[in-house]
């Protein structure tokens, strides 16, 4: 049956595009072609990364400044020092206050099947 | 004739309506933000780097003795199982009388690029589930796994039999990384140098993963709009909507080792399968799980295709094992209309007489 409504056949002929668009798209960005092209590209940007940490690195070291990766390091000995007094807390026992709450208890049966 | 002269004035005078109301609600739309996502109350148990370990305050007065943990997937949020009120599934959990906790992921820090498989199977997975026993007063626990997260899931249940692990369910989860097709292109080891993506940017960045996930559509996010455009005067649409498409770009990095791992030993070598796959010097063999099993598959899976995760259960060596495959995509299978409707009273109902 054929709508009269030039709305649902905007939509349905929507529905077919994205339908087509998905398949065409995705056959071609399962294609060497567009691997190689993506990887070229995130190689590309992976080089100018590279380039800019390099000379931001020199750039502060020669203002006495701390790097990126120092401060890294620096963040993650901090982080495992955390890390650590949350494991010996843990051991401890010691846990940090909660507002108490009653618990339920825990004998709950699962509903009779009806019929 | 004039039924249809009729039809055609009908659906004009509606048209001017939906036209009208775009033009209102249009303003709304960038003039808020969308609902709050992911506000069931919770205590926080554990917040340790990328780690995060939830409990859910209970609704019921009793509860299902064994408690559930859910598992997320380590790319993208918890709150897809905690949407708004009425769609989420961890108050669906909760009003069902289950006690409720997730383990939930935030973005690894830059220090933590060095978090491997290891880290995840033997190292966050086991201290969940001990707090979890901790918390409840419980000695076993049902894991409840989504994608990835069933993966590290299926490897912990695997290398510690005697840990307490009740039932195990995951949902999408593969383990046939061959099948994934559209990934294997991506990350054929002739064109993708994963050692040098780790080693310039230490963990891989959400924005190429959010990348890949988008690719995997290319009509979707146009048509998208497109359609949220035409439904702009349909405020639940407009909802699920923003809902979604926060999630969707909400996408994590993956800590740097650990995504080196993946790809080397699931993606390129499909270890898993082969049963070769290693973590922390022992083998992974998936026969050494024996509790009740259940994995749900979504029909229309573009991400995990149900090709990808079709041997899991086969592999598994429990005896009360099983399939289901529902109606939905990757993420319809667990959030939203379609979700409420099938996979979660058939979760209710799978996990309440194992639940005892």
């Amino acid at each position: 049956m054929t709508s009269t409504d030039p709305a649902a056949f905007f939509r349905e002929l929507l529905g077919e595009w994205e339908k087509m668009a998905n398949k065409v798209g995705g056959d071609f960005a399962r294609s060497d072609e567009f691997t190689r092209a993506m990887h070229g590209a995130t190689a590309a940007t992976m080089s100018t990364q590279e380039a800019i940490s390099a000379m931001m690195a020199r750039a502060l070291a020669a203002a006495n400044m701390p790097s990126r990766t120092e401060i890294e390091d620096l963040s993650g000995r901090l982080g495992r020092i955390e890390d650590q007094l949350a494991r010996i807390e843990a051991a401890l026992g010691a846990r940090p206050e909660r507002p108490a709450r009653p618990k339920p208890s825990r004998t709950r049966k699962p509903p009779e099947k009806k019929g | 004739m004039a039924t249809a002269a009729f039809d055609v004035l009908d659906g004009a005078a509606r048209e001017f309506e939906r036209a009208m109301q775009r033009n209102l609600k249009g303003l709304e739309y960038f003039q808020t933000s969308g609902p709050t996502l992911g506000a069931t109350p919770k205590d926080v148990l554990i917040e340790r780097g990328t780690m995060r370990l939830y409990h859910y305050h209970p609704r019921t007065d009793d509860v299902y003795r064994v408690p559930l943990l859910l598992v997320m997937a380590t790319t993208n949020r918890g709150y897809i199982f905690d949407m708004v009120p009425g769609q989420s599934l961890v108050e669906y959990l909760l009003d069902a009388g289950f006690d409720v906790f997730m383990l939930d992921w935030d973005a690894p820090r830059a220090d933590e690029r060095t978090l491997s498989l290891e880290s995840y199977v033997l190292d966050f997975l086991p201290a969940a589930v001990a707090r979890v026993k901790a918390e409840s007063g419980e000695d076993d626990v049902t894991v409840v796994a989504y994608c990835f997260g069933g993966v590290l899931s299926l490897l912990w249940a695997a290398l510690h039999p005697d840990s307490g692990l009740a039932n195990l369910v995951t949902f999408t989860t593969p383990v046939d990384f061959s099948k994934m097709e559209m990934f294997q292109s991506w990350a054929d080891r002739r064109f993708f140098d994963v050692d040098r993506l780790i080693d310039t940017f230490g963990n891989c960045p959400g924005d190429y993963l959010y990348t890949a996930f988008d690719m995997l559509r290319p009509g979707q996010r146009a048509a998208g709009n497109i359609r949220l455009y035409d439904n702009l005067w349909n405020d639940d649409f407009v909802k699920s909507y923003r809902m979604f498409d926060r999630w969707s770009a909400d996408i994590l990095p993956l800590a740097g080792e650990y995504f080196r791992q993946t790809t080397k030993k699931l993606m390129w070598g499909n270890e898993l399968l082969d049963g070769t796959l290693e973590v922390g010097g022992r083998r992974v063999d998936l026969a050494n799980i024996d509790v009740p099993f259940l994995h749900v598959a979504a029909e229309h899976d573009h991400i995990v295709p149900t090709a990808a995760s079709a041997p899991l259960v086969g592999m598994v060596g429990s005896k009360d094992k099983n399939e289901i495959m529902l109606k939905g995509g990757h993420v319809s299978l667990v959030a939203g209309g379609n979700a409420v409707k099938r996979l979660w009273p058939n979760l209710v109902e799978w996990l309440g007489v194992r639940s005892t």
